[in-house]
């Protein structure tokens, strides 16, 4: 499945070849720049769920309690996942033509729509319900938002390659 | 030609250095891993650093932060070091020869020196911190941050160059 599929083929050749994605296509090293931006933004996000969600599965900061640690990472995991979307909108405009025949970008976007979502359900309703001896529940939410991030980085890493 | 350019070449023709570079597969399933990698030990290292600098997990206390991520960032590294291995086998000539490669070399080598000497030097009396950080605490965070996102931009930069 791809986007191409879904929209129509003008949409993704304007976003290529219109301000501001024309600029992005042919700017010397904007592209390896913004790139650049993305990935440390990846390393920021997925630190901090990583650690918020090996705490719901009872690993690693477990002198600390969930919600506390919650409270410390949540704005970081927003500021993380908006700077991904800000530096990947300007990666998608510059071979919006080449994605939109791309299978894993699709896949991508569809686990990040499912990790955005779980991460505002479910996965906040754990944190909220928490206990000190962990719950059900939060391990549930714990592994689902795991493997939709996992999902996320491999599909987007499989852009490159597929 | 110096030995150290005999020896990568030497490592360019080894069997399977040739096989990693041809074969499809392999290259972006290592980078992969050496991605999550990154995420793993740079991810939690970070977190270390910032409450080191006081703008992060301000209460909890910081032996509780460093001792309980450390494992972690430890187990992300050799992942990276592992997967990283395994690349620069792959393309052994073409990093030799990549500007981009060598600042990333060298900013590893800082790293783990600021690694050490945190331990060696900074951290016999952690467990007054939380009451008064001391300035050689903060410059290793300071250092931490700014090597490690070097070495990741470079990292990056390798592909390019």
């Amino acid at each position: 499945m791809t986007f191409g599929k879904i929209f129509p083929a003008w949409f993704f050749w304007r976003c290529e070849n219109t301000l501001p994605g024309s600029w992005f296509k042919h700017a010397q090293w904007f592209f390896a720049i913004d790139e650049t931006f993305h990935i440390m933004a990846l390393g920021m996000l997925i630190g901090t769920l990583v650690i918020v969600d090996l705490r719901l599965l009872g690993f690693g900061m477990r002198r600390q309690s969930v919600s506390q640690l919650a409270g410390f990472l949540g704005p970081w995991t927003l500021l993380g996942v908006a700077s991904m979307i800000v530096t990947g909108i300007p990666l998608f405009m510059s071979e919006a033509v080449k994605l939109s025949g791309s299978s894993p970008f699709f896949f991508k976007m569809v686990f990040l729509v499912c990790a955005v979502t779980l991460h505002f359900t479910l996965h906040r309703k754990a944190i909220a319900s928490s206990t000190r001896q962990g719950s059900g529940l939060g391990k549930l939410a714990a592994c689902l938002s795991l493997m939709c991030w996992l999902g996320v980085a491999l599909a987007g890493r499989a852009i490159a390659f597929l | 030609m110096s030995h150290l350019l005999s020896f990568v070449q030497w490592l360019n023709d080894t069997p399977l250095s040739v096989y990693l570079r041809e074969s499809d597969w392999p290259f972006p399933i290592i980078e992969t891993i050496h991605i999550l990698g990154l995420g793993f030990s740079v991810g939690t290292v970070m977190w270390v650093d910032l409450r080191l600098l006081g703008l992060a997990m301000r209460e909890a206390p910081v032996t509780d932060v460093i001792e309980q991520l450390e494992p972690w960032a430890i187990g992300g590294f050799a992942v990276m070091f592992v997967s990283g291995s395994l690349l620069i086998l792959s393309e052994p000539l073409k990093c030799y020869n990549t500007l981009a490669f060598r600042i990333k070399v060298v900013l590893l080598i800082l790293a783990a020196l600021n690694v050490l000497y945190f331990h060696k030097r900074v951290m016999h009396n952690v467990d007054d911190w939380d009451r008064n950080m001391p300035w050689r605490a903060k410059m290793v965070g300071i250092l931490s941050l700014i090597l490690w996102l070097g070495v990741v931009i470079a990292g990056r930069w390798t592909a390019y160059f």
